[in-house]
């Protein structure tokens, strides 16, 4: 017994620091791009500056959505539902309560996190296309209330937060201002992914996502775990919602609770790969690049290319880039041919 | 109380048009697993056919609606057989994006194509009212509820008495026990998809005889197919007819005493605690409870 202990702990020391090093590496990456996108500031015009700022909003989402939709595999099509809370509520807390923005966007955080809360514990029992119904439903139904409670949310006619004169909370923060702090709530996100992906929480919801029977007869407590990642994912969107609603001056609840920001963010995160960290912020810089590029160089056709552009991705790359990488690099099977016949009848 | 009758006689004629709008979304669901985010899309490229039809040629509207049902059997068999069985097997967001892109597809086609107004397709007839007892009911309503309630029943006697319906729901219930008793899955589903479409077209056409559409209506008609067939009980087209004319009626009802758009609100509210509390629909048991979703 003596022998067999001591043998490989002689050849633990050189593996660990090698592991130590290949661990470090994602965050040394990590901190290489945040100074990257630091540094690119300076470098931008007004106009990419704000596509730049919109590609961050869209990491922090798509991160956000990851958490539910790819680590524990609860596909929330209403995902939306906190960014709309997220950004009203700082509209409201700003216009009528008179609370600064950085206060406002901490509290709007929170509501997003105790709403996802509440709706996470009846909803969160429902699996597969019910929980996708549900919670999509429980966003339009949101939308309906924000218009018809035109006394506090202005209704179908929007909200304008107070940026200049006495009312103004907290001064507007102009397009390098915006950059920071949706440079700031990506940063969180993938900071909270990359955590969450090595942790024991990040392994249970896997477990979760691939036998959620199995999990629980494991002695996870899939219910609270469930509900913890909905919240946090609530929290991160929350806080993003509150930043576009600043951001934004003036928000309309068509905006605010439009499905096709759930759908962005889905999209995004299937593209580049869910159930990872790189994937999620690869295909959200990359999708809404694409996206933008359409915008400016086919005016109508954009949305129509874009449907397009989903259908061929959805066909070629279902299980994401990153994800198609990995495998590809293990089997040494490339073909995105083979990748079609995955989950063909 | 003459106000209270004509909602509700609106409500159920409204009904039974969102009963045909949905029971091909709930027959997809059912049989196929596939959340079919397009439906709402069938349903104003149905009317769009339908409106061609009599603005080329005069046929009426209620005749015309045959050519949208073919024209979208034709292109939901071909989208099934040739796009989305690709990925049927994948997980539920791969299968609903698909769909979704090809709702962002048909919808902005179609406003290239045709523009955002609004149209109708106006018939001498349609508008002309009966008058029964205190309560009007326009003709065209009248007609497209009959032929909307008829088609959903057909619809069910097709799947339960014939061959080929009973192949559809033996593959909805045991897809490999199907394969091993010969039955083509991919042409059944595509088949299965392309009368989802159909019946999609065939509303979408007497929905604009009845009233005004623009591809923008398609998101609306989805949603409300989502609440109707959840109601109902997903793959159950009695259901589908039930839930339609419950959600018709509160419609209308609410319409009448609630302010706003607060009707929407809880249609919502009752889909997520319908969901909750009893997901197998208002109506019936469960379909397909012994499958496992793969």
């Amino acid at each position: 017994m003596a022998t067999s202990t001591q043998a490989p702990r002689q050849a633990v020391t050189p593996t660990s620091r090698r592991d130590q090093a290949r661990r470090a590496l994602p965050w040394l990456l990590g901190l290489v791009a945040l100074l990257g996108a630091l540094g690119l500031q300076s470098q931008l015009y007004s106009g990419q500056e704000r596509t730049v700022t919109t590609i961050f909003m869209f990491v922090a989402m798509a991160e956000a959505w990851n958490l539910i939709g790819g680590f524990a595999g609860y596909a929330s099509f209403g995902q939306v539902v906190f960014f709309g809370l997220g950004g009203y509520f700082t509209a409201v807390a700003m216009s009528q309560w008179h609370l600064t923005f950085w206060v406002s966007l901490v509290l709007s955080g929170i509501v997003g996190a105790l709403f996802a809360t509440v709706i996470g514990i009846p909803l969160l029992r429902l699996r597969g296309h019910y929980f996708a119904i549900a919670t999509l439903g429980v966003a339009e139904g949101m939308r309906e209330v924000v218009i018809n409670l035109p006394g506090l949310t202005g209704g179908g006619a929007g909200i304008t937060v107070p940026t200049v004169g006495r009312d103004a909370t907290t001064p507007y923060l102009g397009n390098d201002g915006f950059y920071l702090l949706f440079l700031a709530l990506a940063a969180l996100s993938v900071l909270i992914a990359g955590l969450v992906s090595r942790s024991k929480f990040g392994y249970g919801l896997r477990a979760i996502h691939q036998d959620e029977d199995a999990a629980a007869a494991m002695g996870i407590n899939t219910t609270r775990l469930k509900v913890l990642t909905f919240a946090l994912s609530g929290f991160i969107v929350g806080l993003v919602g509150s930043s576009y609603a600043f951001q934004q001056v003036t928000i309309f609840p068509e905006r605010l609770f439009d499905v096709d920001i759930t759908v962005l963010m889905v999209i995004m995160v299937v593209i580049g790969g869910s159930g990872t960290v790189l994937g999620p912020l690869l295909g959200a810089v990359v999708l809404q690049f694409v996206s933008e590029f359409l915008r400016q160089h086919f005016i109508n056709l954009h949305i129509f290319i874009l449907g397009a552009i989903i259908i061929v991705a959805v066909l070629l790359l279902p299980q994401g880039a990153v994800n198609y990488l990995r495998e590809a690099r293990r089997t040494g099977e490339y073909s995105l041919l083979a990748n079609v016949r995955r989950y063909r009848l | 109380m003459t106000s209270f009758l004509q909602a509700t006689a609106y409500g159920l004629l409204q009904g039974g048009l969102l009963a045909l709008v949905a029971v091909g979304f709930s027959l997809v669901w059912g049989v196929m697993n596939v959340i079919n985010v397009a439906q709402g899309a069938f349903v104003v490229l149905g009317a769009y056919v339908g409106w061609e039809m009599h603005e080329w040629i005069g046929l009426d509207p209620f005749l015309g609606m045959f050519v949208s049902a073919a024209a979208l059997f034709v292109l939901g068999y071909a989208v099934q057989r040739f796009l989305i069985n690709l990925v049927v097997n994948g997980p539920i967001f791969i299968t609903l994006l698909l769909t979704f892109g090809l709702d962002l597809l048909l919808v902005q086609g179609m406003n290239i194509v045709f523009s955002a107004d609004y149209r109708g397709i106006r018939t001498s007839y349609a508008s002309n009212s009966l008058t029964l007892g205190s309560i009007r009911v326009p003709v065209g309503r009248l007609l497209a509820f009959a032929l909307a309630v008829a088609v959903t029943l057909l619809l069910v006697a097709f799947v339960n008495r014939t061959r080929t319906g009973i192949s559809i729901m033996a593959t909805g219930m045991d897809r490999g026990a199907a394969r091993l008793m010969g039955i083509r899955a991919r042409h059944v589903y595509a088949l299965t998809y392309a009368i989802a479409a159909a019946l999609a077209g065939m509303a979408g056409a007497m929905i604009g005889t009845v009233g005004t559409f623009n591809p923008s209506a398609a998101g609306g008609f989805t949603l409300m197919s989502f609440v109707v067939a959840v109601l109902g009980g997903l793959g159950n087209m009695y259901g589908a007819l039930v839930g339609g004319l419950v959600i018709g009626l509160v419609e209308a009802w609410s319409g009448q005493y609630l302010p706003g758009t607060w009707v929407y609100a809880l249609a919502f509210l009752v889909l997520i605690v319908v969901l909750v509390v009893r997901p197998t629909g208002l109506v019936g048991r469960a379909y397909y409870t012994g499958r496992q979703d793969v």
